[in-house]
């Protein structure tokens, strides 16, 4: 059981009861594009096609969802209006466990000061690291 | 296979249209996050890909099936998807089905003409 970190808002509920249906909205050719160009062996049924256009596009629903119900939340109030910002996606992506494949893909965005901190501090933290790792990786007997 | 990085995007108008129906009425999605969204989805059908292929060749099995899909969506953390996946998935499953049984019924018919054109739906692809 894999418990998220953040506690499970009643936002949490699907969207709009939807009905099962076997129409797709996204094109099955570019799901099938997509599919190949990262699986090892080719065959796709059809079966499988159809089941993953359509897991794409719940996908799709779930995020601008969450994003939605994070807007909201952080909406303070004055008249701020109720659009998903890409923040809002990015801090989403941090927070949940599951989203934690799309770390690289919706990065938070940092100014161009704070990137050259990073990369100073990460410089003089390499060799420390390299140090640390090359003492604690002793092998017992 | 692909040639351009381009072909890995799914269309825009299309994933516009699933935010919109998925958001409350006057919600709106900034330009740059519509895009994330987009770029999302499609790194989201790679990942689920690769991880139902590795399931299935953990079993042995050489093709990905619905089942190998709908399991990795659960170790994925992704289990509220499964339910209504599995609905359409029967739907769909039953469409497959009366498409060949219209088919099937309709070459039956074309063999003896005496019984005059069948009347199937036209399939829609």
């Amino acid at each position: 059981m894999v418990e998220p970190k953040t506690p499970k808002t009643p936002t949490q509920q699907k969207p709009a009861q939807r009905k099962p249906s076997a129409d797709t909205f996204l094109p099955l050719s570019r799901v099938r594009t997509i599919m190949k160009s990262s699986m090892d062996t080719g065959l796709i049924t059809n079966e499988v096609l159809f089941l993953m256009t359509k897991c794409t596009e719940l996908f799709v629903q779930h995020l601008a969802h969450e994003a939605h119900a994070l807007t909201a939340k952080q909406k303070t109030g004055t008249g701020t209006s109720d659009t998903v910002k890409y923040e809002h996606l990015s801090q989403l992506v941090n927070r949940n466990k599951n989203l934690e494949f799309l770390l690289q893909i919706v990065p938070e965005k940092i100014r161009v000061h704070e990137f050259q901190e990073m990369l100073r501090m990460n410089r003089s933290g390499v060799s420390d690291d390299d140090d640390e790792s090359g003492s604690g990786s002793d092998s017992d007997e | 296979m692909v040639e351009r990085i381009e072909d890995l995007n799914l269309p825009n108008a299309v994933i516009s249209r699933l935010i919109k129906d998925a958001l409350p009425d006057g919600a709106n999605v900034s330009k740059e996050g519509r895009a994330a969204i987009t770029r999302s989805a499609s790194v989201f059908a790679i990942f689920l890909t690769s991880s139902a292929t590795a399931l299935a060749h953990q079993q042995n099995h050489k093709t990905i099936t619905a089942r190998d899909i709908l399991e990795t969506l659960t170790q994925l953390d992704f289990e509220s998807f499964v339910p209504s996946l599995q609905q359409d998935l029967e739907v769909y499953r039953q469409m497959v089905k009366n498409k060949k049984e219209s088919k099937a019924s309709k070459k039956e018919a074309n063999a003896d003409i005496s019984s005059g054109p069948a009347v199937a739906e036209v399939p829609s692809e």
